[in-house]
């Protein structure tokens, strides 16, 4: 991979809590490299210039300045950054233009899912714009509810093991079956939820303990 | 426009199934007028009162579209509908044509990704006359001759071909790089005088298709041609999608050929750049009416209160000194979000709320005598201790003093150590070790009214405010997005207001 593909990630986000939760989640990708965070826009724009970043993952509501100026400072000095912007609530369509035409490439709502924001952050890593559809409200049953409902019964069992964290080699043991088989079962159940760790299966199978998933 | 509703695309499809497959898919995000024939969906087109976002051709034979109608009614017609091209496999020779005759703007095969479709679909419709951010400073190149680059990692022959094309013509320099990172140093070296990068994709380093993608963002009007030996039908159909490549040139190279190409390359760079310093223009002069009416409306809203309190025009001369503080040039999304959003009207209405709040607070306490230097002192020691939010009762004028200047100073973030006093002839002079910074006021193009915004702009009034009434003289010198306040008392003169 060369140097202008990697993700060289630099996160403004005031609260300590949200920008730990945020990082914990998008460093699970290796090919994402943080190279600097602070907590608010003057101390961004001060040290953008060593951390030479890729992109900025900001949030508008800052302490010390409105987020999008603050990148929008930044986009005049490093205009091939890409700025992932996080708002507090949902965007309106008027919005949405606002910040494409200031050169913003993606704005993502603490609406919605971890998993729109990495998906989000992996579209704009080149400079491209990504706009999802994020004006949609969520689906009436989230879509992995719906394809835990298509798992098949063997599927269903170990998913459920899997979620209590009970190791590979148990599970084969409890099934009568060898841990390859438990192991393709894990990749079905992975592919056919959308997941792609197993701390994603944990929170779906807990949010849903007591709804169909249980 | 289409900020309200769906955005509406034209589907032109062959096969039912793909119509119902493509309507499915976005039926939540587009208002899909799907055609059998291009006969109908021209009709559709000529008589739509406002143009669709996108044309979706979605054929059995790609090939077939290669001199459509249709494509090439939208093409001259409706110069901002995106035109996508999805099918099964794509030819490069049928990708390097369309793109010759600018039928499409879009090319993906099936199966594509939706996500990437939607966001294309809906950046068109969102924003039709985006124009990239301008940048802060710019090259100006006296003697003008513009310059072609050519990067390729075989010296030998990209030095004969640039030899050849200089004995061709005199409207254009050909220069040469061999590899991604000596042509950015190219480009910089030469400033704005290279219109036209044409690069190899198979390079040591950082491929072909990278380095476009990184002058798409740095250098907008640089006209990008991406050239290759191998076609590779995925590696062009990323550089039309993402990199927004001009042509695609195959090798191996004829002189004559690139001659033609590199002419109608230089035209679209010079329409590029027009296009470029004509929405500045635009912006400007728009914005500088917009400024003048938020004038207006602040000394309207604010000069009553502020005259209760002193008189004098500290609203003028406080707006005056903030026009003094230069900050980014207006562009599209400034003058959008001041027309279509309450911006305006929220701005002045805002900030003159927060003002009166702090008036209210202001208690001026009776017949003071001088304003003793250890008095200013002892109140900017406290500074260091004070949490600024959370003082809120009454306030007398040195108390707001401090209060504003330590709001001031955390938006920049400094605090009391950046402040030095310095008496000398019996005079009072306090200022700061390093600039202020104001990244945005009420005078500069503004995207949203944000909560700090709004403090750190009464803060600065407040500072006017309250060294006028301790009888001191307060001068801002305005910088590139920052500011010098220095503070002069004299000791013998000062009173309070």
């Amino acid at each position: 991979m060369s140097e202008l593909r990697r993700v060289r990630l630099y996160v403004t986000v005031g609260q300590r809590l949200l920008r730990d939760s945020l990082l914990f989640q998008i460093l699970l990708h290796d090919d994402v490299e943080l190279v600097g965070e602070s907590e608010t826009g003057v101390d961004t724009l001060n040290r953008l210039n060593l951390a030479r970043p890729g992109v900025l993952l900001i949030e508008e509501n800052l302490r010390d300045n409105d987020g999008l100026t603050i990148a929008e400072s930044a986009l005049s000095v490093h205009p091939s950054l890409s700025v992932l912007l996080i708002s507090d609530t949902p965007v309106s369509s008027a919005r949405m233009a606002i910040y494409l035409e200031a050169g913003i490439k993606a704005v993502v709502s603490k609406d919605q899912p971890i998993q729109e924001l990495i998906k989000t952050l992996f579209y704009i890593r080149n400079g491209q714009v990504y706009v999802g559809n994020w004006q949609q409200p969520p689906a009436s049953a989230p879509a992995a509810l719906e394809a835990y409902q298509g798992l098949s019964g063997r599927e269903r069992e170990v998913a459920q093991l899997m979620a209590r964290r009970v190791p590979v080699r148990e599970i084969a043991g409890q099934l009568g079956v060898s841990c390859k088989t438990v192991h393709s079962y894990k990749d079905r159940i992975f592919v056919k939820l959308g997941f792609e760790r197993l701390p994603e299966l944990i929170l779906f199978m807990q949010r849903h303990h007591h709804g169909a998933a249980a | 426009m289409a900020s309200t509703g769906a955005p509406e695309v034209i589907l032109r499809y062959d096969h039912e199934q793909d119509r119902d497959q493509f309507t499915e898919l976005f039926a939540r995000d587009f208002t899909v007028r799907p055609f059998a024939t291009d006969a109908a969906a021209l009709a559709f087109l000529t008589q739509a009162s406002i143009a669709p976002a996108a044309i979706i051709i979605l054929p059995r034979h790609p090939n077939e579209h290669v001199d459509s109608a249709l494509l090439a009614e939208a093409r001259d017609r409706h110069p901002r509908l995106l035109k996508i091209l999805l099918g099964e496999t794509i030819a490069l020779n049928l990708l390097v044509s369309m793109l010759d005759t600018q039928l499409i703007d879009r090319c993906f095969e099936q199966p594509a990704n939706p996500d990437l479709i939607r966001s294309h679909i809906l950046t068109a419709a969102l924003t039709p006359t985006a124009t990239p951010p301008s940048r802060l400073s710019q090259t100006v190149v006296g003697d003008y001759k513009p310059a072609v680059l050519i990067v390729d990692d075989e010296p030998t022959a990209t030095r004969y071909l640039a030899r050849q094309l200089e004995r061709l013509q005199g409207e254009f320099r050909v220069l040469c790089a061999v590899n991604a990172q000596d042509a950015l140093l190219r480009i910089s070296e030469e400033g704005d005088s290279i219109a036209v990068v044409m690069t190899d994709q198979r390079m040591p380093g950082v491929q072909g298709k990278e380095l476009l993608d990184e002058l798409r963002q740095s250098h907008p009007a640089i006209v990008r041609i991406l050239t290759s030996a191998w076609g590779e039908v995925d590696v062009a159909l990323d550089a039309v999608n993402e990199g927004r490549i001009f042509r695609y040139q195959k090798k191996p190279w004829q002189a004559g050929d690139l001659l033609t190409l590199f002419r109608k390359a230089l035209n679209h760079h010079h329409a590029l750049v027009a296009a470029r310093d004509s929405s500045r223009c635009e912006a400007e002069r728009h914005f500088a009416e917009l400024r003048q009416q938020r004038h207006a409306r602040l000394i309207e809203a604010l000069s009553a209160p502020l005259e209760q309190v002193i008189h004098g025009p500290v609203m003028a001369d406080f707006l005056d000194a903030l026009a003094r503080i230069r900050t980014l040039p207006a562009n599209a999304s400034h003058l959008r979000a001041s027309r279509e959003t309450h911006l305006e009207q929220e701005l002045v209405r805002g900030f003159a709320n927060t003002v009166r709040q702090q008036l209210a607070l202001l208690t001026m306490p009776p017949n003071r005598g001088p304003l003793h230097p250890s008095e200013l002192e002892s109140a900017l020691a406290e500074m260091a201790t004070d949490d600024p939010v959370a003082s809120e009762g009454d306030q007398p004028p040195l108390a707001m003093f401090c209060r504003s200047l330590a709001t001031l100073l955390a938006a920049s973030g400094l605090d009391h150590r950046h402040l030095v006093l310095d008496r000398a002839d019996g005079s009072l002079r306090l200022e700061t070790t390093a600039p202020l910074k104001m990244y945005s006021h009420l005078l500069a193009p503004l995207t949203r009214l944000s909560r700090p915004l709004l403090e750190q702009q009464t803060a600065l009034l407040m500072l006017h405010l309250t060294s006028r009434l301790l009888a001191g003289e307060l001068t801002l010198e305005g910088g590139e997005q920052s500011y010098w306040v220095t503070l002069q008392f004299s000791a013998t003169a000062s009173r309070w207001g």
